[in-house]
């Protein structure tokens, strides 16, 4: 919560005025989406007749039916303990998706002979490559950083040539570029190490950046005290600058990890059989590509929610500890 | 010092395992004979040409003229899937040695690539969706069509379509499309087809095949008139290497007399494509 306030008063989703103009605000967006040829129009059949016929009448009438269960469901929502209430409105949420899956009549005996090649192929590869980059880029970030905060000229120019260069290509045109590009230079690169390559610069290029801020958030007194008690730079760096500095940095090195695991996708252009490849190309032959899209929509969500948590378990460590 | 030792080794050990991985330009048939593998590089979502089956296997009418050569070769067969573009770019450099993946020999691939075979012919056709009211092909002057990207389809929109192959019937540009939309592959395109007509496309050029078994799985798509042109689809390898070259033509050869290759073709497509009419 932004601000704990102390002042007892009405929540503002019971108050008649909020309510009223959210019914009216409802109201006026559902009719005009002109709601009465789907699944509303058939329930409200014995008040307005024929849905396909009922024209704007139809229209407003189930706006109006839509917009106060939306109003109501708020209102009732509102008597709820906090937590509950994000309980009941991500189970709201996820029914409301699953009914927007559930539209679409997938085939469910096609993505059950399909899913577990899907995890065991597809999922396993994408983790490899996103585990393994994300790997190489710390410690290509830290390097970077270093050199970017040193006094040499030389480390400086080839570190901030190196963030602006990779910074500023798309992903997928150096996923290209490497692939294609090294064998110009006499070494002929597999598709899987080119694209841990191309994530790996790339994103060292973005956690370059992340190290260097959080190296330089820590004040300059810390330098100084550690130079005085006879610290040499590698000394200070391990014992004193990093340690302060791993809190500011994980948050946003988590950001990046689940962000990379996305664009792990890109991969799937020089043809290796990660997940995305494989949601583009399993369902090719029977016409099922809805179905494995979905399916590996839903998988990249579990796996992004599973390194969530993870992130906020570490956050939580170094917290505790720094606090 | 420890760490500086550590580091050099580590150091040493990563350009040990860049080196090992450098493949020197070698003859594409001594590395066959000698690795006992083809790579062959094909589309993983292309139907019934080459796809993934029920056992997450490549399979189709290409995979198994692959398997064919490899067989006649003597040597082990394996499949890797890049892009589309990224083959016809040409430029291998011993990723792969050949490409059976239903190539058309343009005189623009022939730049970049050698074509040892022709190996059979399809009819290109125009789709739309079953509801629109198009009649003939030129109905579809000044509206949107849509093609793979790269491809003869597209080529053929474009009107930049020469192809450099012997035995190929003449053709002529029969549709000025008020816009050339591109796809990442012909089943893009159905799809938005599908949609109706007119929502994102009203029609494609794409392979007779697979709009054939697009409609098979209940899109709702037909074949407007007469096929545009007789695609000849030829083995494609790297340029360079002439006894393999001649090794290729020769097991093609074969496979057409002793007719493998209609059976082939019988078995996949249900038609005998082998040869253009």
């Amino acid at each position: 919560m932004l601000f704990a306030d102390t002042v007892v008063s009405e929540p503002l989703v019971h108050k008649p005025k909020t309510l009223g103009i959210m019914l009216l605000v409802g109201l006026v967006v559902f009719s005009f989406f002109g709601l009465s040829d789907t699944i509303f129009g058939e329930f409200l059949r014995p008040v307005i007749g024929e849905p396909s016929e009922s024209g704007l009448f139809g229209n407003v009438a189930v706006g109006l039916v839509v917009s106060m269960l939306f109003v109501g469901n708020v209102f009732l929502i509102g008597f709820l303990a906090f937590r509950i209430q994000v309980i009941v409105v991500w189970v709201e949420l996820l029914l409301l998706f699953l009914a927007f899956f559930y539209s679409f009549e997938l085939n469910y005996e096609f993505i059950q002979s399909k899913i577990w090649f899907m995890i065991s192929q597809g999922v396993m590869t994408t983790l490899f490559i996103s585990a393994v980059s994300i790997v190489l880029a710390s410690i290509l970030a830290i390097i970077g950083a270093v050199a970017k905060l040193s006094s040499n000229g030389f480390a400086f120019a080839i570190a901030s040539f190196y963030t602006s260069f990779f910074r500023g290509l798309p992903l997928l045109m150096q996923v290209y570029l490497i692939y294609l590009g090294m064998p110009q230079l006499g070494y002929v690169i597999d598709a899987v190490p080119a694209g841990v390559l191309a994530l790996t610069l790339c994103y060292g290029a973005y956690m370059t950046e992340i190290f260097r801020a959080g190296i330089q958030s820590i004040s300059k007194g810390q330098w100084e005290a550690s130079r005085s008690m006879g610290f040499g730079f590698g000394l200070t760096m391990r014992k004193i600058i990093l340690p302060q500095a791993m809190p500011l940095i994980i948050p946003p090195t988590g950001n990046q990890f689940i962000a990379m695991l996305k664009d792990s996708s890109l991969v799937s252009v020089i043809g290796v059989w990660e997940l995305m490849f494989l949601a583009r190309t399993l369902g090719n032959k029977d016409f099922r590509h809805m179905e494995m899209l979905i399916t590996a929509a839903l998988i990249y969500w579990v796996m992004s929610m599973c390194l969530e948590l993870i992130q906020s378990r570490i956050e939580r460590h170094y917290r505790t500890k720094s606090h | 010092m420890k760490l500086i030792r550590r580091m050099f080794t580590i150091g040493a050990a990563a350009a040990l395992v860049m080196s090992a991985g450098v493949s020197f330009a070698e003859e594409t048939l001594n590395r066959v004979m000698s690795n006992g593998v083809l790579k062959v590089a094909t589309d993983a979502a292309w139907a019934p040409q080459s796809f993934l089956n029920d056992d997450n296997e490549m399979d189709g009418f290409d995979v198994d003229v692959a398997r064919e050569i490899a067989k006649r070769l003597g040597v082990e067969v394996e499949f890797v899937t890049p892009s589309w573009d990224i083959i016809t770019a040409g430029n291998w450099n011993g990723r792969w040695d050949l490409s059976v993946g239903s190539m058309t020999p343009t005189i623009g691939r022939a730049e970049v690539l050698s074509f040892p075979a022709v190996y059979y012919f399809t009819p290109a056709s125009v789709a739309v969706h079953a509801d629109s009211p198009y009649e003939s092909i030129s109905d579809l002057n000044g509206l949107a069509v849509g093609a793979t990207t790269a491809s003869t389809f597209e080529l053929y929109l474009q009107k930049d379509l020469e192809i450099d192959a012997e035995g190929v019937p003449a053709f002529e540009y029969q549709i000025t499309a008020g816009e050339n939309k591109s796809y990442r592959d012909s089943t893009a395109a159905m799809d938005d087809l599908r949609l109706g007509d007119g929502v994102r496309l009203n029609g494609m050029v794409g392979s007779l095949p697979a709009i054939l078994n697009a409609i098979e799985n209940n899109y709702p798509l037909r074949i407007l008139g007469d096929p545009v042109f007789y695609e000849p689809l030829a083995l494609a390898i790297d340029k360079g290497d002439q006894e393999f070259n001649d090794k290729l033509a020769s097991i093609i050869a074969d496979m057409q007399d002793e007719g493998v290759m209609s059976a082939l073709s019988q078995k996949w497509y249900g038609i005998d494509y082998t040869a253009a009419r």
